[in-house]
């Protein structure tokens, strides 16, 4: 290794070390607080917008004058309150059926009320589902006589009644929808990069969603949110104190490790504190804010239906439940009063500093080694390796982009995956969304009903993991006994000297590999057929009972067996053949002349030779046969119930059959884990893997 | 060598520029199916057909997708925008599509009445998830009653007449069965159990354990008892029993009129009625092929142009008469060649009494569970209520687990 002649400077080293390190925290810190502030202001303006719109529905709402009412409203009430939908349906009650006509008229009028005293909003759509129009519209290209509500939609508004549509599903799908499930978002919400945000809410009428009302507020800029000044100075003050304290220190290497790693804490410590108060800061605004919004909307809306002259009796305002998320159910921060709720906000500011802690700690381990890595020499050291062999990762490095994108890629992805929930319903959800972190793999392990007592004697639970582990190691300790046993005595009859047609007999022995073995499987299939296999046609020839051998796990098991056997067979011959073939005549020449019997030669010459190449063909063949998907899944199909199911299998049924893909990714990771461990114990053992010993 | 293809280019820009029509008008519409065989011979004749009546305007071209790769490939490729124009696909999957998002395109906003009364009206439902139409619904398979006609010169309008027949024909020992479907398969099963009014959902909950459910296999053990029925049915086996005249009757689809072997006269009749639940019909799954118009497609609006063409009576006329499918489309059976047709005609009367497969997305954790019970059932490990019972356990908790997030 190339040195520099000079000597070491670890002044320098740590310094360096230090600055890069607070740029990552401090850095990290900053963007992360500057993401939060812009998410908090952007839900502000959500919060505001969803307010506004919840106030236009139930303008637009009482304005209709509602229809005939036969059901009571569907919607349950929830705690915090009841939905926005229950509201402007109990709201509804007591009302007279007002004409069609008149009906479009009022909501035209009302909807243009609203518009002249929201400047902020800068259009307003109706749409009535049924009969696919617009019922009534404020955007400025909507004007004039020939696009004026009310209208067909064009089709270039299809997008328009497709999301109505979709609310409706959803309002539908929420009401009939199990116990505990998913609910569909009731309310549509987009925002545009310029910052217009796109809302829309579902109009019901007599418990059933009509149609729709869609709002769009106007561009606004949004402030910048990242703080250069706190950031510089978090960034450059412990660099500063370092610089300073080196003076002091001098070279004395463990002094300044130690305050490096202080002057690091400390720093990212008060970061995150100025972090949180800026952030509780946040929180605070968007409440009044919310609170504000409420007050003045109900007070507009109040007036705004006075002018329209709409009798207030019997349908007040609910305005404190106007602040509701995506799924129309209230979010509980604004009390009943209308003032935001301060135990909320106390638990919300709670929620916010166990975040921002782990956080720090998270940035600080992050920075804390990069700093160890430049401040202790690892990155020069590094640094000097790549640059000396520059040619020898040249040349790897196509290798290595292949295998990272080609293998490490969907490994590591499958591994994330098993820490997810992913399955059918959440395809669009990205990995975060659905993480549950250990869940699948507890599911997996803690689940011990394998078996239980039952009047009938013990009743197995083929659907448990360990069942099936037991099962897949009984399946690959027989298979591969079977396997060598069988090919080691074929091998060595096929050896014998003078033996009569011996390549005839080789080429016939390899066709059971040679023959693709899903239609192996699949014939060996048809064999154990009850009433037309051969198998059972044989045994009622000789006079036996047909068995139906996919009814009973054991016949199951050996009907799986069997075809495994065939299958695997050749290729234990073909290797003790060879390695058979490779031991030189002239050991057993010189052992005969010693007088050693044949099964000593057998002992001592025969089975120490083969060793070398039988074992790692013992330890492949046990992660073949561990798994071998096809002949379980095409002849035994795990019948009966899933008992002859191997782990592979069952893994495959949990992702495409149950569409549980998280899950089945675990699965295939403990798999994996198996057969690592497998691995590295049995090569550990027989020191396989370093040749010919 | 340059200068030629420097002309050629040149040339083609010249063209351009004189007919830019030809450069801007035309849409591209790619479509993916999994026909075969004659099948995608009248498929792509259709299709012809309409490129030359759209010359300039539209353009198809068809890509055919291994069929058991299909499903997949959509689920994949479609939604990230790598997908096709318009697919052709079974209902089943329909409202998975619809959970995952941006895959299948919401057609109502294109229909009207006229459009949505030219179908047969459970090939329609079959297209409708939460009251939302996301395809038109092309051809239809369903199950009916498919006859030896030397073993059986009338078909039985009843059960009491098929079990009775059955009875006769069969002889277990020569390996001859007076009735031969996949009884143990859960779609097969499914005539029985909508005859009996059974079926998997109310709404959205599984029903799976329903009295009415039990009965059909109540009844269905019945008939395994009275022993006119193979053992372990497989449809390998059932086709190679039919084939040599050892099955005199089977249930089946038009999937098996295609392994029908040359020499067999064979007759089709709608499924008999239950006398035992007081003569109402056996109601099978229909499945609907439905074609689909793909939500990121570029050009929607063509691509609603081809469907509703390839559900129109011309181009149903020509699936079914040289594709040998069952179209959804009404009208075509008023054609005198359809109408005469004595297998197009056995199918369309089946249709009037089937069910539409579920198309909800909780359908696919149904079958795993179900097809254990059918298989205990079967072979008589279980009593049914049990079995169904288990089933409906795991299928609640299959459900239950995926929709926890």
């Amino acid at each position: 290794m190339g040195r520099p002649s000079q000597p070491v400077s670890h002044r320098r080293r740590f310094l360096i070390g230090l600055a890069l390190a607070a740029l990552l925290g401090v850095g990290l810190g900053a963007a992360l607080l500057a993401g939060a502030r812009t998410a908090e202001r952007r839900e502000r303006a959500e919060r505001r917008a969803v307010i506004t719109l919840s106030a236009l529905t139930a303008v637009v709402d009482r304005a209709s004058g509602g229809g005939a009412k036969e059901a009571p409203p569907a919607t349950p009430a929830t705690e915090g309150g009841m939905g926005l939908g229950a509201e402007i349906a109990a709201a509804e009650q007591g009302r007279t059926p007002a004409p069609a006509d008149t009906r479009a008229d009022a909501v035209r009028k009302a909807v243009a009320g609203f518009a002249a005293v929201h400047p902020e909003v800068a259009a307003i759509r109706v749409v009535e589902l049924a009969d696919i129009t617009l019922a009534a519209s404020t955007a400025p290209a909507d004007q004039g006589a020939a696009r004026a509500a009310p209208r067909r939609l064009e089709r270039a508004e299809k997008p328009l009644y497709d999301l109505g549509e979709k609310l409706r599903a959803a309002v539908e799908a929420n009401r009939q929808g199990a116990e505990g499930a998913a609910r569909a978002p009731e309310l549509g919400f987009t925002r545009q990069p310029d910052g217009v945000l796109s809302l829309a809410a579902p109009v019901e009428r007599g418990g059933e969603v009509t149609g729709m009302v869609q709002m769009e507020t106007r561009a606004k800029a949004e402030p910048a949110s990242f703080a250069w000044l706190p950031f510089l100075a978090a960034w450059l003050a412990p660099v500063i104190s370092l610089l300073l304290l080196a003076l002091v220190f001098g070279e004395r290497r463990w002094w300044l490790a130690a305050a490096a790693v202080l002057l690091l804490g400390i720093d990212l410590w008060a970061y995150g504190h100025y972090a949180l108060g800026v952030l509780r800061a946040e929180r605070r605004e968007s409440a009044r804010a919310v609170a504000e919004q409420i007050a003045g909307e109900s007070k507009k809306a109040a007036a705004l239906l006075a002018d329209l002259g709409v009798p207030a009796a019997g349908q007040p305002l609910a305005p404190v439940l106007w602040d509701v998320d995506l799924f129309r159910q209230s979010r509980g921060l604004i009390a009943a009063n209308g003032a935001p709720d301060e135990g909320k906000l106390g638990e919300i500011a709670g929620a916010d500093a166990g975040r921002m802690t782990r956080s720090v700690a998270v940035l600080a381990v992050f920075s804390l080694a990069l700093l160890a890595f430049v401040g202790l020499g690892w990155a020069a050291r590094t640094g000097a390796a790549l640059a000396e062999h520059r040619a020898a990762y040249a040349y790897t490095l196509p290798a290595t982009i292949g295998m990272l994108i080609l293998v490490f890629f969907p490994f590591f992805y499958g591994i994330v995956l098993s820490f997810t929930n992913a399955n059918i319903y959440n395809t669009d959800k990205s990995v975060v969304e659905t993480w549950t972190g250990l869940a699948n793999y507890v599911d997996i392990i803690s689940d011990f009903h394998v078996a239980k007592r039952t009047a009938d004697g013990l009743v197995w639970n083929y659907h448990n993991f360990y069942y099936t582990l037991l099962f897949t190691i009984a399946w690959t300790v027989s298979n591969v006994a079977i396997g060598v046993t069988l090919g080691l005595t074929l091998a060595l009859i096929l050896n014998l000297k003078g033996f009569a047609l011996r390549p005839l007999y080789r080429v016939l022995l390899i066709l059971p590999w040679a023959m693709p073995s899903y239609i192996t499987s699949l014939i060996f299939k048809g064999m154990f057929h009850q009433q037309f296999g051969v198998i059972n046609q044989m045994i009622q020839i000789a006079g036996g009972h047909p068995v139906a051998w996919f009814n009973q796990p054991f016949t199951s098991f050996l009907a799986v067996l069997t075809t495994n056997g065939w299958l695997s067979f050749s290729f234990m011959m073909v290797i003790s053949l060879g390695a058979l073939q490779s031991i030189p005549a002239d050991l057993y020449e010189a052992a005969r002349v010693d007088g050693a019997s044949r099964w000593r030669q057998f002992r001592s010459i025969t089975l120490p030779s083969l060793k070398p190449a039988l074992v790692p063909a013992i330890i492949l063949s046990v992660i073949w046969t561990f798994n071998q998907f096809i002949v379980i899944y095409l002849v035994s199909a795990g019948e009966p119930g899933g008992a002859t199911e191997i782990l592979i299998t069952q893994s495959y049924k949990l992702a495409f059959e149950q569409y549980r893909y998280g899950y089945a990714a675990a699965y295939s990771t403990i798999i994996f884990l198996i057969l690592l461990a497998y691995g590295t114990w049995q090569s550990r053992v027989t020191g396989a893997t370093e040749g010919i010993g | 060598m340059k200068s030629h293809v420097l002309r050629g280019i040149l040339g083609a820009l010249a063209l351009l520029l004189v007919f830019p029509g030809l450069a801007l008008a035309q849409k591209e519409i790619v479509v993916w199916h999994g026909y075969r065989g004659g099948e995608k011979a009248a498929f792509e004749k259709v299709i012809d057909t309409f490129n030359r009546a759209n010359a300039g305007k539209i353009k198809v071209t068809t890509l055919a997708v291994p069929y058991d790769a299909f499903a997949d490939k959509i689920t994949a490729a479609v939604p990230r925008g790598k997908g096709p124009d318009v697919f052709i696909f079974a209902q089943d999957r329909l409202g998975g599509w619809v959970a995952a998002g941006n895959t299948v395109e919401p057609l109502d906003f294109f229909l009207n009445p006229a459009i949505k009364g030219r179908y047969l009206k459970a090939t329609l439902d079959a297209m409708t998830y939460q009251g939302t139409t996301y395809g038109l619904p092309l051809n239809f398979k369903v199950i009916t009653l498919i006859y030896n006609r030397k073993l059986v010169p009338v078909p039985p309008k009843t059960t009491a007449e098929l079990q009775a027949m059955a009875r006769k024909l069969t002889n277990a020992p020569a390996g001859k069965f007076g009735l031969a479907y996949w009884y143990s398969d859960f779609y097969y099963h499914a005539a029985l159990m909508n005859g009996f009014g059974g079926g998997v959902f109310a709404g959205r909950k599984p029903t799976v354990n329903s009295p009415q459910n039990v009965a059909s296999l109540d009844y269905l053990l019945k008939w395994i008892n009275q022993g006119f029925l193979p053992a372990e049915p497989s449809t390998a086996l059932i086709t190679s029993l039919f084939n040599e005249g050892k099955a005199a009757m089977v249930f089946s689809g038009p999937w098996f009129l295609g392994e029908v072997a040359k020499g067999v006269d064979y007759g089709l009749a709608p499924l008999p009625t239950i006398s035992e639940a007081g003569n109402k019909p056996m109601r099978p799954w229909i499945t609907v092929e439905g074609v689909y118009v793909a939500a990121p497609s570029k050009s929607k609006d063509a691509a609603f142009e081809l469907l509703k063409y390839l559900t129109d009576v011309p181009a149903a006329r020509v699936l079914a008469l040289e594709g040998r499918q069952t179209p959804a489309n009404k009208g075509v059976y008023a054609d005198p060649q359809v109408a005469n047709d004595p297998i197009l005609k056995a199918f369309r009367q089946q249709v009037d009494v089937a069910v539409p497969m579920p198309n909800l997305p909780e359908m696919s954790m149904v079958w795993s569970p179900v097809t254990t019970a059918m298989n205990v059932v079967v072979k008589k490990a279980a009593s049914p209520k049990a079995a169904l019972d288990q089933a409906q356990k795991e299928v609640v908790e299959r459900i239950a687990s995926l929709l926890k997030k």
